[in-house]
């Protein structure tokens, strides 16, 4: 359980420690999610009608125009049906393109965003860390602490007890009594890594928050995941990185255009995904 | 392709359930799985993989793993529950939010006191020694100083708790938490700030009273009935800070409404004139003089004032404390009504 002090996040799969336990036992279902839809309303944009042959007449045009700037609102479905089932115990990759839905997917999974149709039913209360979870710049570090703890809901006492341990895995140091707009973007990231890993969840996303951190952190962060999935979590993890993935995670998901469209061991995914990404790439 | 891991187990029959269920079924529910499938060719797109069990035998499994649905409404006296746990997150969160206010500046949290005296400076300014009317009062300095500082706690309650779903919506989407505590925190963040500013309100009437042409502002024991006719004036504000907030949450156009429906409140509430001076005593002055606003005016100035026509009034607080309690209900009521959907639209 060790990688180099000195690498950069951009890593090969044989710069990380590979994945050994891919065989444990798995435990009961942590989340079913059944026939999952996702539809957001988008207001201000254009309706792009699929293609029909004729082109419009002026009339329909003209108010098609205005359209755009009244009233103008699109359903965006950002998942269309997705079903799976996932264990205790196991760490799930998501793959795909840019704009596939697997933030959404994740956000939707976590109970953050309501399902517009189909179910999702979750082991406790998900934790989601994500590089864009919001704290209150304003304040320091020390303040938002208290308020992210809160808002995963510890009482005030618990997290008093571990604001020691947030801010020592954090590593941020001094700067925790610092407003939070002074830190970089890096430092931000560790300390809501910390924040939010320190409720021990039952089921834990992560959506390319390991992205950022210097190899260090990024080691400890993992040590971390290891540590909910041996207490018997499941871990989500978003990552453009095929090596993170394949480092840390057992299974993967494929999500293509809000579809699941390969589920199966992270290798093979991730060899199936490589490989169609590269065809595209030849190919445009 | 080799069926992954959790399709390896599925096949097995039911075992007896224990402590720690077996792999292929859940306290006797088997746990349904995908058919392996063939590894797509080289770069290829593979096909969709649909629904492999019906919503039922999922919901079955689910229930057996005793997981709980997310994304849907919960239950009116669990979502109460549920609010009332957070009730610290509520605090802190409103409190931070008036700190964070006046960060950025030199004098820092000086400026919760500085804003309402420049404010007070305006009116006394503008009121006191530009347009000397009486309006029917005999301090109108006083008179309008704690009018215009009840009227902007309303303000900006609404206000604010119109954004509070909207401006929040990452918090919303990275962390779980029952909604209701948006709207609440901002008017936490508003009776924060009100705070200091009340205390200048009361300085200010006082000191209006030492001129010549405007009446004493003695500090008697009805100063003591200030603190309750704010606390009753905010649960007024959170019911209708609830509204507010799913109503502009789910369309967001009425957020370019609130301003003038609240101008429209503010003319209708006697913030600068008495209602009684120029409506008589119709019907529509009763109307004018005990809709909820009025009324909490009513009851911060008889608690402040010395005037001879705003005596404490018990039908008035009676008024204060049924409008509060009913705006609280309908209002958490209107907002529970839509948790399921703060979010995604």
């Amino acid at each position: 359980m060790s990688i180099p002090e000195e690498i950069d996040f951009e890593v090969d799969a044989d710069e990380l420690t590979p994945l050994v336990d891919r065989d444990r036992e798995l435990g009961a279902p942590s989340l079913v999610v059944d026939d999952l839809y996702i539809t957001y309303r988008v207001f201000g944009g254009k309706r792009v009608a699929p293609g029909t042959g004729t082109p419009p007449n002026l009339l329909s045009r003209f108010l098609s125009r205005g359209r755009t700037h009244v009233g103008g609102i699109t359903a965006v479905e950002a998942v269309r049906g997705i079903s799976f089932i996932a264990r205790h115990g196991e760490s799930i990759g998501i793959v795909g393109v840019n704009g596939s839905g697997k933030s959404t997917l994740l956000r939707a999974v976590a109970g953050l965003i309501p399902p517009t149709k189909g179910s999702v039913y979750v082991s406790g209360d998900p934790s989601l860390l994500g590089v864009n979870a919001v704290l209150m710049g304003s304040l320091t570090g020390e303040r938002n602490v208290m308020i992210g703890g809160l808002a995963l809901g510890l009482t005030q006492d618990e997290v008093e007890e571990r604001f020691d341990d947030i801010v020592e895995f954090s590593g941020i140091g001094d700067a925790i009594y610092l407003p939070m707009n002074t830190y970089s973007s890096g430092m931000g990231a560790r300390l809501r890594f910390a924040i939010s890993a320190a409720a021990v969840p039952d089921v834990l996303m992560i959506d390319e928050a390991l992205a950022t951190g210097d190899a260090a952190f990024r080691k400890k962060s993992k040590d971390r995941i290891d540590a909910i999935r041996d207490q018997a979590g499941t871990v989500f993890l978003v990552s453009h990185s095929l090596a993170t993935i394949e480092s840390i995670c057992s299974r993967t998901l494929w999500i293509h255009q809000g579809k699941l469209v390969m589920d199966g061991p992270s290798d093979e995914v991730c060899a199936a995904y490589k490989a169609f990404v590269k065809a595209q790439d030849s190919r445009g | 392709m080799a069926p992954h891991h959790v399709t390896a187990h599925v096949t097995d029959p039911v075992h007896p359930s224990g402590p720690h269920p077996t792999d292929g079924s859940v306290n006797g529910v088997p746990i349904p799985s995908r058919p392996g499938r063939a590894v797509p060719a080289d770069g290829e797109l593979p096909e969709e993989l649909g629904v492999f069990a019906s919503s039922d035998d999922l919901r079955a499994v689910a229930e057996a793993s005793g997981l709980r649905q997310m994304g849907v409404r919960p239950p009116l006296g669990e979502y109460i529950r549920s609010v009332w746990a957070r009730r610290t997150f509520i605090r802190t969160l409103g409190n931070a939010k008036a700190y964070a206010r006046n960060q950025g500046s030199y004098l820092g949290q000086l400026w919760s006191v500085l804003t309402p005296l420049l404010n007070s400076m305006v009116y006394v300014l503008v009121f006191g020694l530009l347009i000397k009317s009486t309006r029917g009062v005999t301090n109108a300095i006083a008179f309008i100083v704690v009018g215009v500082f009840m009227y902007r706690f309303f303000d900006s309650s609404v206000s604010s708790g119109a954004r509070s779903i909207k401006g929040n919506l990452s918090l919303v989407r990275s962390v779980h938490f029952p909604r209701a505590v948006l709207p609440v925190s901002t008017t936490v963040t508003e009776l924060a700030t009100l705070a200091p500013a009340i205390v200048v309100m009361c300085l200010i009437s006082w000191t209006s009273g030492l001129l010549p042409e405007y009446a004493d502002v003695p500090i008697t024991w009805r100063l003591l009935l200030l603190p309750p006719a704010v606390l009753l004036m905010w649960v007024f504000n959170t019911g209708c800070a609830f509204m507010v907030a799913r109503w502009v949450a789910i369309t967001p156009d009425l957020e370019n409404v609130i301003p003038f429906a609240l101008r429209f409140v503010f003319y209708a509430s006697g913030v600068l004139f008495s209602v009684t001076h120029y409506a008589g005593h119709g019907p529509i002055a009763h109307l004018l003089n005990y809709q909820p606003i009025a009324v909490y005016l009513n009851l911060a100035r008889s608690a402040v004032l010395d005037e001879p026509t705003i005596p404490v009034d018990g039908v008035m607080w009676i008024f204060g404390a049924g409008w509060a309690v009913l705006f609280l209900l309908v209002g958490f009521f209107i907002f529970w009504r839509g948790e399921e959907r703060y979010g995604r639209d």
